[in-house]
């Protein structure tokens, strides 16, 4: 059982390689691994396409920087996060905002699994803590 | 009120507004205190990852998709999908004299309702032991303060001497006597204002034992004034196999602050049974290949990077180890006993049927060894117990032999009777370890033959009433014999003399 769900990770992984375009995830390639698939359907489908979801999930996350947000962000603002970004990165990062009025003030970027803290409500926590 | 107003700015300028990165994962599976978790890209090995709730974790396991981490706390509030994030700090514990009399878990935390420890440093659990230009070879003794270790199994400042048996033979009290002893060599070291004295701390490590059993350690050394050079990791039964896993690199760190800060140290692990099950147990939860007997490849690795970390360093302090291993039906060659008798400067084994006898501690004499040697004992122990070791292997085949008949020559006979009264000699309560000079007196007054009129039954009796006459009346003595820390021709007149005193007085 253990060996099967290792064999479907590492399948998996090989579509991710095939569905990335200079590093980034490319529509059409995802497209073309899925209508292969569907075609030739491995034995452990179910759990290949799981994890293929997954990984690609973690790929898509490293593209895309989610700001979140308590208070007005402007285009301009968004633009230049996701600049400094990928320029940090080497590699395209879009950035969507989020409104989170919890945070009170400031922002946090999530991406990848990386986040940048800078809202009012981390620091209160981080003195909270330090008291 | 300005310095408080400065003390606020301060705290703002902490909190800039400056961004701070955390990497974060998700906890995919969470089971037997063990969590799978997604992300952490970053995370580096040994790092501390911080868990909602105030837990944390140890990144032990880095895959190419997942994290394998062991959960130190309470891990009932966790569940699937929570954020983890990177702390960028390998896991440290307090260390300093501030510990001493206190007992901490295996991240150093106090649990002896005592308060806060007040500690200034802390030492990184996992480090590299030191490596060979900086140590220095064992040559300064550490006091047991039992006989028949002291006199034929000497134990050095420095040294690794592995404590074996089965169940139930005094593998412990031999360990708690050793730490009661350094901590009455200490109180009259540092009573006598003498400066080249170098006191020795102890640091006991409790792995998976019962808790009531650690309370018994606890009021043991407290009993005997022993608690206030005693540092106690505690890692009982009941705590999750994580923190029996740490407990005794902690004690390792808290032993080596003394160590790097030119003291000694005494560290016990009490037991190394008990980790490998409990490291077995991780490493079989995180689906790491399992091994001969279950235990992972790296068991080996477990301990000796441990066992490492005691040493004699140039310039610097000791750190002396006692580790303890649990044998079954005195299996000396099972898997975990064979790799730590590798590892270590020799052993001391202790043997049920001796015990059984009565004779305690149940020392078998033919197969503890101590690889240091005489190096690690004084000139005047050396005198009169060097050929003790010898005498009483001689003693033991005989008495297997002289079973099978009675008719022996004198020469024979002799040596058993001398092998026989050495034995009764080395019988000792426990908790009641013996001062060297002491021992150097005993073992004098049997070299010279005052025991040989004694019946053997009589033997402990008359080595009580001889360690009685000496404390009581022959202070100076004693107290000579610990300063020369040899027999010369003077004291050894002295010794002679103050031995027909005591004859005299017992005959009577």
């Amino acid at each position: 059982m253990a060996s099967s769900a290792k064999v479907a990770q590492q399948f998996a992984r090989q579509l991710v390689t095939l569905s990335l375009v200079d590093g980034s995830v490319s529509a059409e390639r995802v497209g073309g691994v899925l209508a292969y698939l569907e075609k030739h359907a491995p034995a452990n489908a179910i759990a290949v396409l799981k994890a293929y979801h997954r990984l690609i999930a973690t790929e898509v996350a490293k593209g895309e920087a989610v700001v979140e947000h308590a208070g007005p962000v402007s285009e301009a603002e968004l633009a230049s996060i996701a600049a400094a970004l990928s320029k940090h990165y080497r590699r395209t990062v879009t950035a969507t905002a989020r409104e989170r009025p919890e945070l009170i003030a400031g922002l946090r970027v999530h991406v990848g699994d990386d986040i940048y803290e800078s809202s009012v409500a981390a620091q209160l926590a981080a003195l909270e803590a330090s008291v | 009120m300005s310095t408080v107003l400065e003390q606020i700015e301060q705290q703002i300028a902490k909190l800039s507004s400056k961004a701070v990165k955390k990497n974060t994962g998700n906890i995919r599976t969470i089971a037997d205190g063990v969590a799978k978790i997604d992300g952490l890209s970053d995370v580096m090995y040994n790092e501390m990852v911080q868990f909602p709730g105030g837990a944390i974790g140890i990144a032990l396991n880095l895959e190419e998709t997942e994290v394998g981490c062991v959960i130190l706390g309470d891990i009932s509030k966790l569940k699937e999908g929570d954020e983890v994030t990177t702390t960028g700090k390998l896991l440290s514990v307090p260390v300093g004299k501030a510990l001493l009399g206190r007992t901490v878990d295996a991240l150093g935390n106090p649990v002896d309702g005592k308060g806060p420890i007040d500690s200034k440093e802390a030492y990184p659990v996992e480090r590299i032991a030191p490596g060979i230009i900086v140590r220095k070879s064992v040559s300064q003794p550490l006091f047991t303060g039992i006989m028949a270790i002291d006199s034929m199994i000497p134990i050095g400042r420095g040294q690794r001497e592995l404590i074996i048996g089965d169940r139930g033979t005094g593998k412990t009290t031999i360990t708690i006597d050793t730490i009661i002893n350094q901590a009455k060599i200490n109180k009259v070291g540092l009573a006598s204002g003498d400066k080249a004295f170098r006191p020795v701390y102890s640091i006991y490590v409790a792995i998976g034992q019962k808790n009531s059993n650690i309370v018994r350690t606890i009021a043991a050394l407290e009993a005997a004034g022993a608690l206030e050079f005693t540092v106690i990791v505690s890692a009982p039964a009941a705590d999750n196999p994580a923190n029996q896993y740490l407990a005794p690199y902690s004690g390792a760190a808290i032993g080596e602050w003394f160590m790097e800060n030119g003291m000694d140290a005494l560290i016990v692990y009490d037991d190394l049974s008990k980790h490998a099950v409990a490291y077995r147990q991780i490493s079989l939860i995180l689906k790491r290949p399992s091994g001969r007997e279950a235990y992972p490849g790296d068991v080996f690795y477990l301990h000796s990077r441990l066992l490492e970390r005691a040493a004699r360093l140039e310039g610097k302090g000791s750190l002396t180890a006692l580790p303890i291993i649990e044998t079954l039906a005195g299996d000396v060659s099972a898997y975990i006993p064979t790799n730590v008798i590798s590892i270590t400067d020799g052993q001391i084994f202790l043997e049920t049927d001796l015990f059984n006898q009565g004779i305690r501690p149940a020392v078998s004499v033919g197969l503890s060894v101590s690889r240091v040697g005489s190096a690690a004992q004084i000139k005047a122990t050396k005198q009169v117990g060097g050929k003790l070791k010898g005498e009483l292997a001689q003693f033991r085949e005989l008495a297997a032999f002289a079973q099978f008949g009675s008719d022996l020559d004198a020469k024979t006979k002799a040596q058993l009777e001398r092998g026989g009264r050495i034995v009764e000699l080395f019988k000792q309560p426990a908790f009641a370890p013996l001062p060297i000079e002491l021992q150097v007196s005993v073992l004098f007054a049997m070299q010279k033959g005052f025991f040989d009129p004694i019946e053997l039954k009589k033997v402990v009796e008359a080595a009580s009433s001889l360690k009685a006459f000496f404390t009581t009346r022959k202070d100076a003595l004693l107290a000579e014999i610990r300063t020369k820390a040899a027999l010369d021709k003077d004291l050894e007149a002295k010794l002679q003399a103050a031995c027909e005193e005591w004859k005299s007085s017992f005959a009577a």
